[in-house]
């Protein structure tokens, strides 16, 4: 196991060094130059050159990423060009507002879409099946924006369920009072892609043999699909849900945008229109290391789920 | 459709092949056609999506909609099928009142500074005809805060939304396709590198690739594209190569090399026909995803230029309407596109099921 | 005593869509109105014989439901006097796994993977006999050791893929029994297995089903494998019984053309005839005639002896073959998959390569013909056609050795491409050799070569969904042989055909190579089919040649215990020596 990590972590750096050669490569070749966003309108031709001898933009390149690099290493991801916040700190405080969103989404995503795809394969081919399924098409065929937009509209504004908008510090409020509306239409929305993945996930498992061979020792139906099916499809939906781990880190910034919530999402939303560049720059590598590590958690749980993995 | 009982031996498939009836031999496409005509909901989608396709040509000609950038109706103008509209008749009447009014203003010509000039001013204006543009007091599907026909907004950005997604999908399929059946077939060195530029790739999330590429390339139609193309390949790689490591072992593809057939002839004469309906498949979901993805980015001010209209943009306006109580162009935006999209997908699941049946239940 | 099972006119029909999408019924098992009748006694073993599309399997699962949805059954299935057919789904829930158990071909993809195998086989003695977990655990471990899995405490928690293919066979076998059932049903239990270790998986079956008085419904379609477990067989044709009868009976005098024919066109291992019947040979006799044992037909020996004058056409000599394989952190290990083979091959002649999984031998054949990639591992030894080293050539020479030296693959449904033509996939090789003045002229011997091989002309235009496994077998001969080859390679290349079908294409090749002159390496594990075929036999084991001497004498004084084991685990039929018999002499008192 010690040497499958060994192994993973010595992989992950190539890929990491890529992502730092793209972004870096990416926003000086075909970016803005910084010295324009950071000068004001009536700067002096002197003040423009200290400008750049400060930002290093004299050097050559190579020497621009090498320094691009070093401040990955030590963690040192530079100043917001916008809010001269140092983005250390912007990420430790927007982090758990993200976080509060996207945990609860991913959690009850996967819970609720388990049950319904596994009746949804139980009833397969019958009618009930046919109109689930036309009906998540139709419900995929909806914007996400549509759902946000009339569901804050109804439910806060309308109906009063919940607040419209609003964080707050404590992370309790939060949960129960400001994330709810967020929460439930994303859930809302996420579950019809989920739902017919899962689906799709239980009848393939259907076809194998060996649940002709559990229905020969005369389980019923329901064992069937609870004792065997489901943990075998327990596989896929781990890679499935894998795949949306990354997604935790950057958050919804549809939803982070419209509910007005400081999370992570909005930050970039924000540095974009601002084209504030380290802050883009920074959360996307950041982000890159993270959702590396997260591929690693998740390779090494298939072997709680799956028994014919090896980690070599 | 077809449901062989998952035990029974290939062969007995083909002895029951032997007891059908006889026909004309038939290439995959013609029997899939076949097959597909019998799903009545494949077709009717197809009549639908063929039904968009000829709107977006009429819109992108010029035919329809082209000037949906005029002000013809009053701000917010509501839908012409809701009746009478009865603010249209009071904004009508607002200026009536005022100028009504206005003779019953002080006489303040002493002390106004300008007073000596009016009449000057009133003999040249008065030289000029000024053209009232008749403004309409309703609209078929209404206006939207400019006055702006909802109806050609939502035609002309059906044209915009929908070639976006179409063209982005060709090219990341184009992308995807090649760079996947050279890493599936070749895989050593060249396999290696192309799955090093697909974990940088997709150790970024999605979006977060578009909003750096976004600000850094801008708006437009064609960065959009382009932003598309080059980030959204990686789904189509990641099958193509798969498929074409499980064909590239399979003994026709193995009695072809033994024969003496070049890899060249071996990746596109033999195997690229038997996983075209796979990529076509792939593609005609990645045309959904980039539709969606389009409009998102739109409605974040990061997609089409300001210039142009698409469902995101006309969402983005909604939202504020909304409020006030004004929403069509909500509803327009959002029917167009639930009826494209939900066509389009029924559509796409048909011709999975008719190319290859065994593909159902993959999604 | 009545049987406990009987069932009376069987029907089962599926409801499809053929190609267009149209829907219509396919008869699987009973034709018009007539089904499939037979008994199964109890404490006996009943064979259903039939070849592919006989409906053999779909009969035995329909005995206890285990039909697809699209599946419509008709007839009465009798268990002890009450009609499956028409029980309620709870009763055949209780029934199955119970008082009726399955075994299946597959054991691999039959058992599931992400559960232990004393789980699997505890889960049906939780429900249906209700015993706790460690009752059950108990049970499980005196079940594994009845079947023969050795070490059983530590085998009970492992998963089925740290099993081998005759040890999870033998896990599937003691869950079927785990509940005492009444009746077994065998659907191919040993198809999928080394010959060796079918044998003693058989002799398994033979004494567990004498031990405990059980009724066994084996199904197979080799006959051989049949007559020496079986008691009384049924054999099935196209969804019909043809004959029933007691093994010996059917054996030493079979009444229907058809079961005669199938008897008669099995190779053995005793004797080699010139030509092999085929099904088509026996049928077409009048009915009245008398009948006289078969096989007097072909009984000439092969007159053609194999000539120590023919010129050599391929010598090997030293060849070895190695696979990298992944192990630790960063290094890798070599795989030896062939060692140090040598051999020579005489125009005219045939070699035999048999061997069991993992033996090298389908290596050995990709090897010849530079099949592997480069770097997939180190390449050593010789391989001299008319004195050219063909593992020594450079790239730009390597086209025309394809023409010299051919192969045809084990599986027909996989060797053609899909999307062509056969007319594309039997001209492609000439385009690409330029054999042929020009298109037309290919064609036309595309057309020559259909026809010598036994199909119709009109053929070049189809495509492959629309023929059947022999006929497709032999469009990849052909397509083989349109480049003129000196030595041709068969991998497998008849495993996957049924018996008569087998019988039509060895004869075909046989014909082939004394029309042609070609030379053949037959690679196969069925010993009877090589004896039929080869000259000389090259028996290989874990990538070394374990024995290699002419045919006959391997065959009656082999001098290598493995080869001994080899031979005496082919599946001859009925017999003194057979595990039925055996098992029959044993006293044997029912199991209360």
């Amino acid at each position: 196991m010690f040497a499958y990590l060994l192994r993973r972590l010595w992989q992950m750096i190539p890929t990491l060094l890529g992502v730092v050669l793209l972004v870096f490569f990416l926003f000086r070749k075909f970016g803005v130059d910084p010295v324009q966003t950071l000068a004001s309108l009536n700067a002096t031709p002197r003040e423009i050159a200290e400008i750049r001898a400060q930002l290093g933009l004299n050097e050559p390149w190579w020497y621009q990423l090498a320094v691009f690099a070093k401040g990955i290493v030590t963690f040192d991801w530079g100043r917001s060009w916008a809010t001269h916040e140092t983005i250390a700190h912007l990420m430790a405080t927007r982090l758990p507002a993200t976080l509060t969103v996207t945990l609860p989404i991913l959690v009850l995503d996967t819970l609720i879409a388990i049950p319904i795809a596994l009746g949804v394969a139980y009833v397969r081919g019958s009618l009930t099946d046919r109109a689930i399924m036309v009906g998540t098409t139709v419900a995929l065929s909806i914007s996400f924006l549509v759902y946000v937009i009339v569901g804050q509209y109804l439910f806060g504004f309308q109906l009063g369920w919940f607040p419209v908008q609003g964080w707050s510090d404590s992370t309790w409020t939060n949960l129960v009072v400001y994330a709810p509306l967020p929460v439930l239409l994303a859930v809302l929305v996420g579950l019809s892609p989920q739902t017919r993945l899962y689906r799709s996930f239980f009848l393939d498992e259907l076809g194998h043999d060996y649940v002709r061979t559990a229905r020969a020792k005369g389980l019923t139906e329901p064992a069937v699909l609870f004792g065997h099916v489901l943990r075998n499809a327990l596989i896929p939906i781990l890679t499935n849900v894998g795949l949306g781990l990354p997604g935790i880190l950057i958050g919804s910034f549809l939803i982070e945008v419209y509910f007005s919530i400081p999370g992570i999402g909005r930050e970039v939303l924000l540095a974009v229109n601002r084209s504030d560049y380290p802050v883009i720059q920074a959360v996307t590598i950041y982000v890159a290391m993270l959702t590396m590590v997260a591929n690693l958690v998740v390779d090494v749980s298939y072997r709680a789920v799956d028994p014919r993995v090896v980690l070599r | 459709m077809s449901e062989m009982p998952d035990f029974v031996s290939t062969s007995l498939v083909s002895t029951l092949a032997d007891m059908a009836p006889p026909r004309r031999a038939a290439g995959v496409w013609r029997s899939a056609w076949r097959r597909f005509r019998r799903d009545g909901v494949g077709v009717v989608a197809l009549a639908v999506v063929a039904a968009y396709a000829v709107l977006i040509a009429c819109t992108g000609s010029g035919l329809v909609a082209r000037h949906w950038q005029d002000e013809v109706g009053v701000p917010d103008a509501p839908p012409s099928f809701l009746g009478a509209p009865a603010r249209a008749t009071a904004g009508a009447a607002a200026p009536a009142s005022a100028a009504a009014a206005a003779p019953a203003a002080l006489d303040i010509a002493d002390v106004d500074p300008l007073a000596p000039r009016y009449k000057e001013w009133n003999e040249r204006a008065a030289q000029y005809h000024a053209q009232a543009r008749p403004v309409a007091a309703s609209l078929p599907f209404g206006g939207d805060r400019l006055g702006r026909d909802v109806l050609s907004k939502a035609l002309k950005g059906t044209q915009i939304s929908v070639s976006v997604g179409v063209l982005a999908a060709i090219v990341a399929t184009l992308i995807g396709a090649t760079l996947g059946a050279l890493a599936g077939f070749f895989g050593g060195r060249v396999g290696d590198l192309v799955e090093w530029v697909y974990n940088v790739l997709t150790a970024v999330p999605e979006i977060l690739l578009f909003f750096a590429f976004a600000a850094v390339f801008g708006r437009g139609i064609s960065t959009l594209v382009l932003i598309m193309g080059l980030t959204g390949w990686t789904g189509q790689y990641r099958q193509v190569r798969a498929e074409f490591i499980k064909h590239s072992r399979r003994e026709y593809v193995r009695a072809a090399e033994a024969i003496g057939a070049s890899a060249g002839a071996r990746m596109f004469r033999h195997i690229l026909p038997n996983v075209s309906h796979v990529i076509l498949v792939r593609m005609s979901l990645m045309v959904v995803g980039f539709i969606k993805a389009e409009v998102i980015l739109s409605y974040l001010a990061l997609g089409v230029a300001t210039d142009q209209v698409s469902w995101g943009t006309m969402l983005a306006e909604s939202q504020n309407e909304l409020v006030l109580g004004h929403w069509w162009q909500l509803a327009a935006a959002t029917i167009a596109m639930a009826v494209f999209v939900t066509a389009f997908s029924l559509m796409a699941d048909a011709w999975r099921d008719a190319l290859d049946p065994k593909l159902r239940g993959q999604r | 005593m009545t049987a406990p099972l009987k069932v009376e006119n069987l029907q089962v029909a599926f409801r499809l869509h053929d190609a267009d999408g149209r829907a219509h019924r396919v008869e699987a098992v009973g034709r018009e109105g007539q089904g499939v009748s037979f008994e199964v006694p109890a404490n006996t073993t009943v064979a259903l014989v039939g070849e592919s599309g006989s409906g053999k399997s779909v009969t035995a699962m329909a005995l206890v439901r285990l039909l697809p949805r699209n599946a419509e059954c008709a007839g009465r299935v009798l268990w002890r006097g009450d009609d499956l057919l028409q029980a309620p789904r709870a009763h055949m829930q209780r029934l199955r796994g119970h008082e009726i158990a399955c075994v299946f071909q597959d054991p691999m993809s039959s058992l599931n993977p992400v559960l232990t195998v004393g789980a699997q086989i505890a889960e049906p003695l939780h429900k249906h006999l209700l015993m706790g977990r460690a009752a059950a655990r108990a049970r499980a471990l005196e079940l594994l050791a009845e079947v023969g899995i050795p070490e059983p405490r530590q085998r009970i928690d492992a998963y089925p893929h740290q099993l081998s293919g005759g040890q999870q066979q033998r896990v599937m076998i003691a869950m079927a029994l785990a509940c005492e059932p009444q009746l077994l049903i065998a659907d191919e239990p040993t198809t999928a297995l080394d010959v060796t270790i079918q044998r003693q998986i058989l002799e398994l079956l033979a004494r567990l089903q004498a031990q405990r008085g059980l009724s066994m419904l084996f199904i197979s379609h080799d006959l051989g494998v049949v007559g020496e477990i079986a008691q009384q067989v049924v054999v099935m044709r196209q969804g019909t019984v043809r004959e029933r009868g007691t093994v010996a009976d059917l054996f030493a005098s079979p009444k229907d053309a058809y079961t005669k024919a199938l008897l008669a066109c099995r190779p053995r291992l005793d004797e080699r005839p010139r030509r092999l019947t085929v099904i088509d040979d026996v049928l077409a006799e009048p009915a009245g005639a008398v009948a006289a044992p078969v096989r007097e037909v072909d009984l000439d020996l092969d007159p053609r002896r194999a000539d120590d004058d023919d010129p050599v056409v391929l010598q090997v000599d030293g060849l070895c073959k190695s696979f990298w394989l992944r192990s630790g952190l960063f290094g890798r290990m070599e795989f030896k998959a062939v060692q140090d083979v040598r051999f020579t091959l005489r125009r005219g002649h045939t070699l035999g390569v048999v061997g069991e999984s993992g033996s090298g031998k389908t290596t050995m054949g990709l090897t010849l013909l530079r099949l592997h990639d480069a770097a997939s591992g180190p390449l050593a030894g010789r391989v001299l056609f008319h004195g050219h080293d063909l593992l020594a050539l450079a790239p730009a020479d390597r086209l025309a050795m394809r023409r010299r030296i051919q192969i045809v693959f084990q599986n027909p449904y996989e060797a053609l491409n899909p999307r062509f033509t056969i007319g594309q996939t039997l001209v492609e090789p000439m385009t690409i050799h330029g054999i042929g003045a020009d298109a037309p002229g290919r064609e036309r011997r595309a057309r020559d070569w259909l026809v010598r091989v036994g199909l119709d002309a009109d053929a070049m235009h189809k495509y492959p969904h629309e023929f059947s496994g022999g006929q497709r077998q032999r469009i990849a001969i052909a397509r083989s042989l349109t480049l003129s080859p000196d030595v041709l390679v068969l991998d497998e290349a008849v495993a996957a055909l049924d018996v008569s079908v087998q019988a039509q294409v060895l004869n075909l090749l046989k014909d082939l190579q004394d029309e042609l002159g070609l030379a053949y390496i037959f690679i196969s594990h069925d010993l009877a089919v090589v004896r039929f075929m080869a000259d000389d036999v090259m028996v290989m084991k874990d990538g070394r040649v374990v024995e290699h001497r002419r045919t006959e004498t391997l065959l009656a004084h082999p001098q290598d215990d493995y080869t001994r084991r080899l031979i005496g685990a082919v599946a001859q039929g009925p017999g003194p020596a057979t595990p039925a018999q055996r098992a029959l002499e044993r006293p044997t008192a029912p199991r209360p």
